[in-house]
């Protein structure tokens, strides 16, 4: 074989690889657009807010997704849905507007793509950030508290310290990434039906 | 081969830089990870110590990291820095620049573990870093690489062929891979799940177009320098070739069990693995009769012995990825630990092994100094191999059952996770074994190098120019 024939075939193969996997999959993922639900006149998948997008970041810093997939499988060869991680599989239009977008690698601990249907409520998701032992003693998934300030209580609670008790009268108060974090958990919700993934 | 002695230290400054940073890079690694597997063994040590830098989510894309970028390609540049020269008889000719970019390699490892350390990882797969670290690699890849280009012979017809085709492979593969992610995933041109297809692409390049290749490299150049026996068919081996540097950029896909990716992507993915796996059996069928009968070698010389072991971990490492695509196999575990199981066969055995063997060959020939004879030696071996043993297999069941129980929506997830944690305990004893190992190889280079060690004479596997002192050109085994 010839250097240049060893050049060109190398050289081939590379590009083979990239063009057949990133450039067919631009046309048959990257090009998908958002669906107009009729009757509530808005678009699915739901733009996540600046906050939550902020928080993704969070989220990936903080290496959730060392521990949490984003993707569920199913209905069948899977029990992801059969364990309530989610209503529907989650499709590749559902990461229309996640940027980076991620599925993970690793289920030490649940799913996480439809967090925000079951724990939609901002403080359970912040006390569970705080430490995820004050709901559920025997927890598993590490706390952040890292992500919080500890500030002496004045005469008033503010009223985005966690309600709960801590030590030397000091409250608890979310950081701004926290408050990122769970936008985005709170975003996390694939309760929409879409063509070809539709709900029940 | 008759260039003189000072043609060839023109790079020993770089590949020292190089070696001693794949070292110490291995050896905090091995620490760390050691500190990522107890938390995950004892959830409540984070609960204990709740410090953000060794909280778990750091630790683990730190480790991996260090491993692919600090470790193991910084060593393999290294190692190729001394044998390039000397199989292509063409010496480096601009030391100074190698040297800085050799040192630019260490520094844009140090800048991405003080990224993960302080800000976090990105989450993109093989990607945790910022884009300067990105551009640092690249610049700094820019010259180490074309330097490594004159591996591929001045003329292209002497020397044995298939390690030129695998160089020439990595050295293309490494910045458009490396190049073409960062475009994709930060510069906005692969919107939603393209990203997850553009992670995954590069995640391929990296292990299998990238790092394999080179781990060929060392086998097919060394193994046949210290067995003395020729690779038999060129013709099997071209065919081997073609398919690694053809399928390598596909197996990823195999990763992503339904999920946002295409289905025809993933059977792709699937198709390359198995396809991928005959390859390497064709490689395997190559290079094993090289091996045959010399059991006494092995054990005689450490390099040997290492390089045997890499082998075989090749063998068994894309036998193990193309276990797991088998379709009702692949999607029970995705998303469990056997890819663990699959990143210490690779990286710790696979290219581990090659680097390991490759220092213990060359360092010699680059530095004119020569391994004591010393218990280290078969501590380093014994340590790290049963360590990754007990880490691959441990993972690889425990991965396995993971994935049964997580497929039964009738086992709640704290029971699958009391499943792991035995194994997870063998896999700690396993990483602490495998850093003992490592501590040792890294205190017998270190004495190696600061000659600490009356040693027996350099183990000189490529013919030294003529200026050598005679005794030094006289292979003494251990
Ligand atoms: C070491 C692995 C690990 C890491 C890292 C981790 N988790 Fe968890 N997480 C778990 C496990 C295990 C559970 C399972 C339930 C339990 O034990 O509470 C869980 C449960 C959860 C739940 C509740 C899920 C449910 O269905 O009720 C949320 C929310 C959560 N984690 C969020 C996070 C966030 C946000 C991060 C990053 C800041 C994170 N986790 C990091 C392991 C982890």
């Amino acid at each position: 074989m010839k250097s240049t024939q060893a050049l060109v075939l190398v050289f081939l193969a590379l590009l083979f690889a990239w063009a057949g996997q990133i450039a067919l999959g631009f046309f048959q993922v990257g090009k998908l657009e958002p669906i107009l639900n009729e009757e509530t006149n808005y678009t699915v998948p739901p733009v996540p807010s600046g906050l939550a997008q902020t928080g993704s970041r969070v989220f990936a810093a903080q290496g959730c997704l060392e521990c949490h997939s984003l993707s569920v499988r199913g209905p069948t060869g899977s029990a992801d849905i059969a364990r309530g991680w989610g209503p529907r599989r989650t499709v590749p239009r559902d990461y229309l507007f996640r940027e980076p977008a991620w599925i993970g690698s690793s289920r030490i601990g649940p799913d996480l793509s439809n967090i925000g249907i079951r724990l939609p409520d901002a403080n359970e998701l912040m006390m569970h950030i705080w430490n995820p032992r004050l709901k559920k003693a025997s927890s598993t998934c590490p706390p952040h508290p890292w992500l919080f300030d500890l500030k002496v209580s004045g005469p008033i609670i503010e009223k985005e310290a966690l309600p709960v008790p801590s030590k030397d009268w000091k409250q608890i108060l979310p950081t701004y990434q926290a408050k990122a974090l769970v936008a985005y958990l709170q975003s996390l919700h694939s309760d929409y039906s879409l063509p070809e993934a539709p709900l029940k | 081969m008759n260039a003189p002695l000072s043609s060839f230290s023109k790079s020993s400054l770089a590949s020292l830089i190089l070696l001693i940073g794949s070292v110490s890079w291995a050896l905090l690694g091995a620490g760390l990870q050691v500190l990522a597997t107890l938390q995950l063994l004892v959830p409540s040590l984070a609960y204990l110590l709740p410090i953000p830098w060794i909280a778990y989510g750091h630790l683990a894309p730190l480790t991996t990291f260090l491993f692919t970028y600090g470790w193991i390609t910084s060593g393999f540049l290294g190692v190729l820095l001394i044998l390039i020269p000397r199989i292509s008889g063409i010496p480096f000719r601009y030391g100074k620049l190698l040297t800085s970019a050799a040192l630019l390699w260490q520094i844009a490892v140090l800048i991405g573990v003080a990224e993960i350390i302080w800000n976090g990882a990105t989450g993109l797969t093989s990607l945790p870093f910022s884009r300067s670290v990105t551009c640092l690699f690249l610049a700094s890849f820019l010259v180490l690489g074309t330097g490594l280009t004159r591996g591929l012979g001045r003329s292209w017809k002497s020397g044995p062929l298939l390690p030129r085709l695998y160089l020439l492979a990595a050295l293309l593969a490494l910045p458009l891979g490396l190049g073409t992610a960062e475009i994709l995933l930060r510069g906005g041109l692969a919107p939603g799940a393209l990203q997850i297809i553009a992670q995954l692409v590069w995640h391929s390049f990296l292990h299998h177009l990238w790092l394999t290749p080179l781990a060929l490299v060392l086998l097919f150049q060394l193994l046949p320098t210290l067995t003395g026996r020729p690779v038999g068919s060129l013709s099997l081996g071209l065919l081997a070739w073609g398919a690694t540097i053809g399928l390598g950029g596909w197996i990823g896909m195999s990763l992503a069990s339904e999920g946002p990716v295409p289905s025809w992507l993933q059977s792709a993915g699937v198709v390359a693995t198995i396809l991928l796996a005959v390859a390497v059996w064709g490689n395997g069928t190559l290079l094993k009769p090289l091996l045959d009968g010399k059991i006494e070698e092995c054990r005689r010389q450490v390099a040997l012995r290492f390089l045997a072991v890499s082998l075989w971990s090749y063998f068994v490492s894309y036998a193990w990825l193309a276990f797991l695509a088998i379709p009702g196999i692949r999607q029970a575990t995705t998303f469990t630990v056997v890819a663990q199981a699959t990143q210490s066969l690779l990286l710790f055995s696979f290219y581990g092994n090659a680097l390991a063997g490759a220092i213990y060959a060359l360092l010699p020939a680059s530095r004119t100094v020569g391994w004591p004879r010393h218990p280290a030696l078969t501590i380093h071996f014994w340590f790290s191999t049963l360590g990754i043993a007990s880490v691959a297999s441990c993972y690889g069941i425990a991965g396995i059952l993971q994935g049964l129980a997580l497929n039964d929506p009738g086992v709640p997830m704290s029971t699958i996770a009391s499943y792991l944690r035995p194994f997870l305990s063998v896999v700690l004893l396993g990483q602490i074994a495998w850093w003992i190992g490592q501590l040792a190889f890294s205190t017998l280079f270190f004495a190696t190098l600061l000659k600490l060690f009356e040693s027996v004479a350099p183990v000189a596997i490529f013919p030294l120019p003529r200026d050598e002192s005679p005794s030094s050109l006289n292979p003494a085994h251990h």
